[in-house]
């Protein structure tokens, strides 16, 4: 059986999600809408959380694979995620109103602001393989993107905001 | 053009790192703003950065409109509405000793009924700058009372919205009962179109001021936030509300994430310029003048946000710890307390009420955050039958 989350709105900052721990006393994760991650530990018996800390986004996914027990297992991360080395080839969606909606490849500086390469651009039916610079994204455009792990998140608020 | 710069710059420079002493000790960066403008302002000896607050007038005004246009922009009904009937229940307790104590208050004090008006809401309605904060770095989000706290504030946040838009035609100097009733009118007409755009028109908003662009994107927003103010502003309306409309109908928008983003910045700088220009209005000989009166306020703020967070904490069954950190975490007063001052400055109301006000911020802005991290000591004073047998608190997950 899998375990019960809590699940809570904190009206103005984000999400309360708490689960109750093993040996008791629970973990308790705040998502703010900023993307920040907060980590609290309570100890059974205890009002107030003996730890805290405080992620961000790329960190809290970090952690996230390590608990769940994929991130030294580097070829099964997530089903659409693939990591050979230091070299990560990921799927990003583009949304209604993502900054980089109606703009093109060159007028995004793409390359040298995010250091991540669009390899692909699946729109609809169509593949564009190799997009040149003055291809223009859509909405719901699916874009094959190459690059390090570590400018994965620079590249995302770049490009999906 | 010299002066001016040097005054500006050095408002700039003194405010930001008399605040950063202030973080040092934990405390909220609004009274040390604020006090900055009252050490390098013209009553106090000394440097004088600045001679005249009217000098500031036009940069303080952005100030106080991208603070409301910011708070609309996040205003999130949809937050109160998924958190349900107690969370609205606790808010509405909370204002209504809140701002009523205060409306009880300034009518005792004399000072007049409109002058009464105005401390009602300086005195009842918490920063929610301040209070969001200091969960933050007192690191309680996770508590289960935070929720509770997020939630009278989300409340606070539109019962000020309101207030603003009913007091500014209340504060105006209309003469006769003819001419309140036109000016009334003139506001409701205003604000009912406002909403309607904000309801219906959103999209089209987006489209004005929308661009791939940050550039344009910032110089058209803040564009329109600045040119609505001042329309309001004409029909007396006041330019507070009106920029707190923009934000509410820009929230809507499909650029609403980013423009959240790019004021923060510009919100920063202008509403330190805000609290500045506030400290030059104060002389310090005023407000040992009134320091009884906020003495009193003071203390009856903080009884009263007691009685409030050990209501709400009954309400939801929490314990003496978590009501204690409900009612000193709310105690926190700051920007809106300001602004309501700034309205009555600008309606030329008694001249005792902005020193009156800027004091007791003073006093709660530091006094709140200090008490709040105490919570946990504090809170074994006040006595356990209060509380139910059942009221067993600690961290549910």
């Amino acid at each position: 059986m899998s375990p019960q989350v809590n699940e809570q709105e904190l009206p103005g900052i984000g999400r309360r999600f708490g689960m109750e721990c093993a040996e008791g006393g629970s973990a308790v994760v705040v998502i703010h809408h900023s993307g920040r991650r907060d980590l609290y530990v309570v100890t059974p018996g205890e009002e107030e959380p003996d730890c805290a800390v405080a992620l961000t986004d790329a960190q809290a996914r970090t952690l996230g694979s390590i608990l769940s027990g994929a991130y030294f297992k580097p070829a099964v991360v997530e089903e659409m995620e693939a990591v050979i080395g230091a070299l990560l080839i990921d799927w990003v969606t583009l949304k209604e109103d993502s900054p980089a909606v109606g703009r093109s490849i060159a007028e995004l500086e793409v390359r040298p602001r995010t250091n991540m390469t669009v390899a692909a651009i699946q729109r609809g039916d169509e593949s564009i393989i190799a997009p040149g610079p003055d291809e223009r994204f859509e909405a719901g455009d699916r874009l094959v993107v190459v690059g390090r792990r570590e400018d994965l998140s620079g590249f995302v608020r770049h490009m999906v905001g | 053009m010299g002066d001016p710069l040097v005054g500006l710059g050095g408002a700039f420079l003194a405010a930001g790192l008399l605040a950063r002493l202030g973080r040092r000790l934990g405390l909220p960066t609004i009274p040390f703003f604020m006090a900055a403008g009252i050490i390098f302002g013209p009553h106090t000896p000394g440097i004088v950065l600045v001679d005249d607050a009217h000098d500031l007038e036009l940069l303080a005004a952005l100030g106080l409109i991208l603070l409301l246009f910011h708070l609309g922009l996040e205003f999130s009904l949809g937050d109160l509405v998924s958190g349900g009937r107690r969370l609205l229940a606790a808010g509405t307790i909370y204002l209504g000793l809140n701002v009523g104590g205060g409306l009880v208050f300034g009518l005792a004090l004399g000072w007049g009924t409109r002058e009464a008006l105005v401390i009602a809401g300086a005195v009842g309605i918490s920063s929610s700058a301040i209070v969001t904060k200091l969960l933050i770095e007192l690191r309680r989000l996770a508590n289960p009372e935070s929720r509770l706290i997020l939630g009278i504030i989300v409340v606070e946040d539109i019962f000020l919205a309101l207030y603003l838009a009913l007091l500014a035609p209340v504060l105006g100097q209309a003469q006769g009962a003819g001419e309140t009733l036109a000016v009334f009118g003139r506001a409701f007409a205003f604000l009912v179109l406002l909403a309607l755009v904000a309801r219906y028109g959103a999209r089209w908003a987006g489209k004005l001021v929308g661009s791939g662009d940050d550039e344009l994107l910032t110089v058209l927003f803040i564009g329109l936030a600045v040119l609505v103010a001042g329309v309001a502003e004409n029909l007396g309306v006041s330019d507070a509300i009106g920029a707190l409309m923009v934000g509410l109908i820009l929230a809507e928008s499909p650029v609403a994430a980013r423009i959240q983003t790019l004021v923060l910045p510009i919100r920063d700088a202008f509403a330190a310029i805000f609290f500045f220009a506030f400290g030059l209005t104060i002389d310090p000989v005023d407000v040992v003048e009134v320091a009884g009166p906020v003495a009193g306020a003071v203390a009856l703020s903080l009884g009263l946000n007691l009685l409030a967070g050990l209501i709400a904490s009954r309400l939801h069954g929490f314990g003496r710890r978590a009501s204690a950190n409900v009612g000193l975490t709310i105690l926190g007063r700051g920007e809106f307390s300001l602004i309501l001052a700034t309205l009555a400055l600008g309606a030329g109301l008694d001249g005792r009420v902005a020193p009156f006000v800027g004091a007791y911020v003073m006093v709660l802005a530091v006094a709140g955050p200090v008490l709040a991290a105490q919570s946990g000591r504090l809170s074994r004073h006040l006595p356990q039958k209060l509380f139910g047998p059942a009221s067993q608190s600690g961290l549910s997950a």
